[in-house]
């Protein structure tokens, strides 16, 4: 299947945080109300990805041979190949959490979804979040709205740098791997994240020092063994209408996510009768 | 920008100094990586490791304020080891030429020093060329008289070695070597070598001579005229340099005429002050001879037919400045906190988060009796009379806020830092009751006009100003720019050819010194002409020579030249320094110039390269400055140290205020020096930017930058609230500690240096404390741009 992906350069990347604010934009995505980060060094906010806040840029201060480095790395949607949400996603026949059958990327069917955070919960990266407001799983889309015609997604349409690349896999990793060599001419040992984690990540990254600096970043992703192996690529788009959530999945907490989800609907149809 | 964004791609070495362009000017960086892509190496010299430094080869501290010190230790290198390019400073600098006997320099003082002032009596102290018989200037090619200003300035550098430089700016020597090695190489010719700078260079009490030193440094290394190279000045709004064009500041006119001297009493007059004469014979081009004609056209544009010959084409509606009395931001103010200014217009600013001394500003906000502000959003100098300080009760200042409409709500054209103008078309209605700046500006022109017409105290250039922008409420934008450019006001031949009645001038070379063309801004001629509105142009194809011009896209002053100095891209013959990026190139067989708009169509050797100065060569003596015609190493008005290079300690000719609320502190009580500077999340004062919930969300809260050793010695942990106090008062903010701030190792002396960015104020969403309580009123020798950049402070955890 000939997927799409990102590339993320981070040796290009000057943390302009224009990525963050695009994603906003294209995605009518409210700013939060955000204090001082200090654990961040007061340069990176929100503290992390929310149902409202899909794309952040991560700062990471290190020392090296006593002289300071400045290392970044944009956060969105891994848009994993082996992906935990849509496997634990409950809703069938055609899940929420689905994958799009031309470009690969994952994103949620918001008339499917039921809110039930079994993404949420599984996610091995933290990125999809329920949203309280909508009851609804958000996160990344990949802008499939705007891949599906003919723009490049928001986040790499505004990187002054072209430290966010988005294309064909093949072209992604061409882009990747002429980059890596230019780095390792320069004297980087650069590090390819993305081609092996998770069956390979439809978004992967090129970070121009070793792993073990970006701190929040997990080496070898893993997903709970209750959710299986490989999933099989969803090749329909779905087409159904809202389907009842299938109680088959027992390997989720599922009571424990049915009563997250009636309390949020209980309190969403409380806010629309006060209204 | 001598050059442009996309030259910057052409570079072999990009020095960032005085910038933190990665943040403050993002897009650069698609090109700075683009230069790189192809090899070149990139050096960030900055007191603080920011998201620039980030990305540089090498990284290197300055403390802040030790600009010319480090620059002048660079000059030092290239003439000590001989690594400038000979033939372009004998042939198109001033290196060359012989000073007078007279000039002289004495522990930070140059000869000519009037104390009692203070300031430079340029006659007495010989700062000119020596002149021989014919009135041109005496040379010497081979470089070695010692009156010669390459021998004067290798004198006057003598002293900032290396070892001193380190003394002086805290960089480590090696630093500098690594720096020197890399920078240097591009004196080669072929190679070339870009600065790209910012507020940091500018905003000191000697910020033009700053500037000065990356020219003087960029000339001796043939850098200036060719492609990857020049001195790039990075804009901080994305039209300042067309409201520097057009004469937002007091001492010019629109296209950088002067503005004219109480004792330039009649046109003729000031004709004669402000002609230069040409040195050199017919060789030098001397542009500026043709003053009169843009000064003309200029007049015509304002009164039109009213302007004749016989009234001096009313010359004399123009205001005049008082030669002793100085117009510049903080001068206003200190008028205005004496009750000298009764009202006050402000579009788009915010000096009360944007002005240094900002209690004082805001304070002195008080004693007018009206203000008018638009913007387009309430800003904090709207609402200065509810700020924390204030007792609305006792404040009579009547304010009247205007919505404005935003850039994307209107129609017309921005000049970008390259010197391109480009049209913009309206994307939607302002909200509201927001109108454009034009509709505003034009609305109470025409509602003073006729007040005026029922009479006043000199009523004439208001009655009689030309105002010919169509009927509407709202001047045409077009008609506006179609004046900019110019038109024929009669019909006239221009060698052979005949320009008729109304018709659009296609050249600055075609204006008239007798009334028969206007044009309001004889840069921009050429901008709109027959052709139709070159700044609308969207040709995406580049010129033949292949170096990034695209000479249709969009219009460039002057005559869509995009890269100034080109004649000196060449040797004396007409080949291009650097064959593979040629800016301009010699077709000797056609007789005529291939690539970018040449300085001038003449052929090669025929005139001097730097068209617009009398003696035609670059200055690296340079005269026309105030303090000094090299730059020189003097500490901020407050520094934490004594120059380590002269006993004169700071900018000898800076004018002082000592009115109230103008104190400034000393190192005893304030030992740390503190900085302002912005943040890529934030824009100026906050106003377009503290506003928005996706950008208030990025930076809500006003912070500090401190290094470790600082907070250590402080007691302060990382996101503590802490307290910055200067000798103009106090702040409150969350501190980042920081490996990114270092302290200054100074020749044994430690010397620590605190970040503080300027955008938080008290109105808006994202609402904190204002850098810029803290700043003080005192500015730039010849510009007074604020010192905003070096001052003292204290910081101290909160309690």
């Amino acid at each position: 299947m000939a997927d799409n992906a990102f590339l993320y350069d981070g040796s290009l990347c000057i943390a302009c945080r224009s990525c963050q604010v695009a994603c906003k934009q294209w995605n009518y995505l409210p700013g939060e109300k955000t204090k001082f980060f200090a654990k961040a060094g007061g340069y990176q906010n929100p503290s992390d990805l929310s149902s409202i806040t899909w794309c952040i840029v991560r700062f990471y201060e290190i020392m090296k041979d006593d002289e300071v480095e400045w290392l970044f790395r944009r956060n969105h949607c891994f848009h994993c190949t082996d992906a935990a949400c849509i496997k634990a996603c409950p809703v069938e026949p055609v899940k929420a959490m689905t994958r799009h059958p031309k470009f690969g990327t994952v994103f949620v069917n918001q008339d499917l979804c039921i809110a039930c955070g079994a993404c949420e919960e599984y996610c091995p990266f933290g990125v999809p979040h329920v949203d309280e407001n909508l009851v609804k799983a958000r996160k990344c889309t990949a802008c499939y709205d705007r891949v599906a015609n003919g723009l490049l997604p928001a986040c790499a349409t505004t990187c002054p740098t072209k430290a966010i690349r988005y294309g064909t896999m093949d072209e992604i990793l061409a882009i990747a791997s002429a980059r890596t060599k230019v780095l390792q001419k320069e004297g980087f040992k650069p590090v390819m994240y993305g081609k092996k984690q998770l069956g390979g990540l439809h978004s992967m990254l090129l970070l121009p020092e070793k792993l073990d600096y970006y701190t929040d970043l997990p080496a070898n992703p893993k997903i709970s063994r209750d959710l299986g192996s490989l999933e099989q690529p969803t090749k329909a788009m779905p087409s159904m209408s809202l389907g009842v959530a299938s109680l088959g999945l027992a390997v989720v907490a599922i009571e424990k996510l049915r009563q997250r989800r009636n309390s949020l609907m209980t309190k969403k149809l409380e806010e629309v009768e006060s209204d | 920008m001598t050059n442009h964004w996309i030259d910057i791609g052409n570079s072999d070495c990009i020095m960032i100094i005085g910038s933190n362009a990665a943040e403050n000017h993002p897009l650069s960086f698609k090109w700075v990586m683009r230069a790189m892509d192809k090899g070149a190496k990139l050096i960030h010299v900055d007191p603080r490791f920011t998201r620039t430094s980030s990305k540089a080869n090498i990284y290197a501290p300055l403390r802040s304020g030790s600009d010319i010190a480090f620059i002048g230790a660079l000059i030092r290198y290239i003439i000590e080891n001989k690594l400038y390019h000979e033939e372009y400073v004998r042939e198109y600098t001033d290196g060359a030429f012989l000073v007078d006997s007279k000039f002289d320099f004495n522990d930070g003082l140059f000869s000519g020093f009037v104390a009692a002032k203070p300031t430079y009596d340029k006659k007495k102290g010989g700062w000119n060329y020596q002149m021989d018989a014919e009135g041109n200037p005496k040379l010497d090619k081979s470089l070695q008289d010692p009156r010669c200003v390459l021998q004067l300035m290798k004198k006057h550098y003598a002293q900032y070695t290396p070892e001193k430089m380190s003394e002086v700016t805290g960089m480590p020597k090696e630093k500098f070597l690594e720096i020197a090695k890399c920078f240097c190489a591009t004196g080669k010719a072929g190679k070339a070598a870009t600065i790209m700078y910012a507020m940091g260079t500018t905003q000191h009490t000697y910020g033009s001579q700053n500037v000065r030193s990356y020219a003087v440094l960029q000339l001796l290394l043939g850098n200036i005229g060719v492609a990857g190279g020049g001195i790039n000045a990075l804009r901080g709004e994305s039209n300042v340099q067309g409201s520097t064009d057009y004469a937002l500041l007091f001492h010019i006119l629109p296209g950088y005429l002067k503005t004219p001297r109480a004792n330039n009493a009649s046109l003729k007059a000031y004709h004669d002050k402000w002609t230069p004469k040409a040195m050199g014979g017919d060789k030098s081009a001397n542009w500026w001879q043709h003053t009169p004609k843009y000064m003309v056209s200029f007049l015509k544009a304002y009164w039109g037919d009213h302007a004749t010959k016989a009234n001096e084409f009313d010359y004399h509606y123009l205001p005049k400045l008082d030669e002793n009395t100085n117009y510049s931001h903080i001068a206003l103010f200190e008028a205005m906190h004496e009750g000298d200014v009764k009202g006050l217009f402000l579009m788009g600013q915010n000096p009360a988060v944007g002005g240094p001394n900002a209690r004082k500003e805001r304070k002195a906000l008080e004693e007018l009796d009206w203000m008018v502000a638009a913007d387009l959003w309430m800003t904090d100098t709207m609402e200065f009379w509810k700020r924390p300080e204030a007792d609305p009760k006792k404040i009579k200042t009547e304010v009247f806020a205007l919505p404005a409409a935003g850039s994307v709500e209107k129609e017309g054209s921005i000049v970008n830092s390259g010197r391109w103008m480009q049209w913009r078309y309206k994307a939607a209605e302002p909200p509201g009751v927001a109108r454009t700046d034009s509709w505003m500006l034009g609305q109470i022109f025409t509602k003073l006009r006729e007040e005026y017409k029922k009479g006043g105290v000199f009523p004439d250039p208001i009655v009689n100003l030309s105002w010919n922008y169509g009927g509407g409420e709202e001047p045409d934008v077009h008609l506006v720019a179609k004046e900019c450019n110019g038109y024929a006001m009669d019909s006239y031949t221009h060698k052979d050819t005949v320009v008729k009645k109304g018709q659009q001038i296609p050249s600055f070379a075609w204006l008239k010194d007798d009334g028969t063309t206007c044009s309001g801004n004889w840069l921009y001629c050429g901008s709109y002409t027959e052709k139709g509105n070159m700044a609308a142009r969207r040709v995406r194809e580049d010129a033949p020579n292949n170096i990034g011009l695209f000479p249709q896209w969009a219009w460039c002053w002057p005559v869509n030249r995009r890269i100034i100095y080109n004649r000196a891209s060449v040797d004396l013959t007409g080949k291009p320094w650097n064959s593979e990026k040629p800016v301009v190139r010699w077709d000797a067989g056609k007789k005529k110039w291939i690539g970018d708009v040449p300085d001038g169509g003449w052929a090669p050797g025929t005139k001097f390269a730097f068209i617009m100065l009398p003696s035609g060569h670059a200055r690296l003596f340079g005269d026309p400055l105030k303090d000094g015609p090299f730059p020189t190493h003097y500490e901020p008005v407050e520094s934490p140290v004594r120059n380590a290079l002269y006993s004169q300690q700071t900018n000898p000719v800076i004018k002082m205020w000592a009115g109230a609320m103008d104190e400034l502190g000393d190192a005893s009580k304030f030992p740390i020096i503190g900085t302002t500077y912005r943040v890529v999340e934030h824009w100026q004062a906050g106003q377009m930017t503290r506003n928005l919930t996706w950008l208030s969300e990025l930076m809500p809260d006003m912070f500090i930058e401190l290094s470790h050793e600082l907070a250590d010695e402080k007691g302060i942990k990382n996101g503590d609230r802490v307290r910055v106090t200067s000798a103009r008062g106090g702040i409150s903010a969350y501190a980042v500690v920081t490996h990114r701030f270092k302290p200054f190792k100074m020749n044994g002396h430690v010397k620590h240096q605190i970040g503080i960015p300027w955008h938080w104020g008290y109105s808006g969403i994202a609402v904190g404390d204002s850098a810029n309580i803290l700043t003080p009123h005192v500015g730039d020798a010849n510009t007074m741009i604020p010192e905003y950049k070096a001052f003292l402070c204290d910081v101290e955890k909160e309690a």
